[in-house]
């Protein structure tokens, strides 16, 4: 990995790509080996990529597990235009006031984000890009 | 198992958007790619040059992830965990033409020769589309 691109390596080209309110898709292993795929909200700031979840859904539970991740960025317009962003988890932070996952929401919907379940409880990923690979560099 | 695709999910595959693939290198990390794909006869088929990393990958490790996402409606998107269960040399490319006619409507343009066809076994299907997370 040390040959890999750095977060302030990410090229214009994903940054503008990362700029638009479009999905990102995360891959975690699961405990038995399998890849989990999930579209996900996103946004890259200060060179980090930050996901926001639910912490009973599975794929931040296997991030935590795992630490290493995959995430797909493609061109809406022009799927052959994509960025295969290998990162890592460096800190999981909770988000109890659910600030965070507003202003994701905020991003995506120009609204706050919908009233949390009973039981729910929502935590930030804090991803360090690695390295960068795709027809997107 | 294979599992039956539903109705629901047998409409969406009918829609023209890549695939992203998930499989996994040998160092335990997960490679993920946008491909073309086709499902047909409740099998999932993807095509590419031998020389690609997830079909180095396939042949070590069967099972292959693939997210299924409108990207018009994102939030319309399926998980289809699968294995792949065949593959084939694609003698003449037809397979990839054939392919490049449902997504371009028109002849392949790139290379015809040493490529390969896959099957793709569908095992379990999540996401929005069938309501199953």
């Amino acid at each position: 990995m040390a040959a890999g691109k750095t977060a302030s390596a990410l090229s214009p080209e994903v940054q503008r790509l990362a700029a638009l309110p479009i999905l990102i898709t995360v891959a975690s292993k699961r405990a038995d080996g399998s890849v989990q795929l999930n579209p996900v909200w996103f946004e890259l700031k200060d060179g980090f990529i930050w996901l926001n979840s639910n912490t009973s859904r599975t794929w931040p539970k296997n991030l935590q597990r795992e630490r290493d991740v995959t995430l797909l960025l493609v061109d809406p317009k022009v799927p052959d235009r994509y960025a295969q962003i290998h990162g890592r988890l460096v800190s999981l932070i909770p988000d109890p006031q659910h600030e965070f996952i507003d202003h994701l929401s905020d991003r995506y919907t120009g609204k706050k984000f919908r009233e949390l379940e009973p039981d729910e409880h929502r935590v930030t990923l804090k991803i360090q890009p690695v390295r960068v690979t795709g027809a997107l560099l | 198992m294979a599992v039956q695709l539903s109705p629901k999910m047998q409409e969406f595959t009918q829609e023209v958007f890549p695939a992203f693939i998930g499989t996994m290198r040998k160092d335990g990390s997960v490679e993920m790619v946008p491909v073309w794909f086709e499902q047909k006869d409740g099998s999932f088929w993807i095509n590419g040059g031998t020389n690609r990393g997830w079909f180095k990958h396939l042949q070590r490790d069967p099972r292959i992830t693939l997210l299924l996402v409108d990207p018009k409606e994102m939030f319309r998107w399926a998980q289809v965990e699968g294995r792949m269960v065949n593959w084939a040399e694609d003698t003449g490319g037809d397979h990839i033409n054939h392919l490049s006619h449902r997504y371009l409507k028109t002849d392949y343009r790139g290379p015809r020769t040493g490529r390969i066809k896959i099957q793709i076994e569908p095992l379990r299907v999540t996401g929005a589309i069938d309501g199953r997370r």
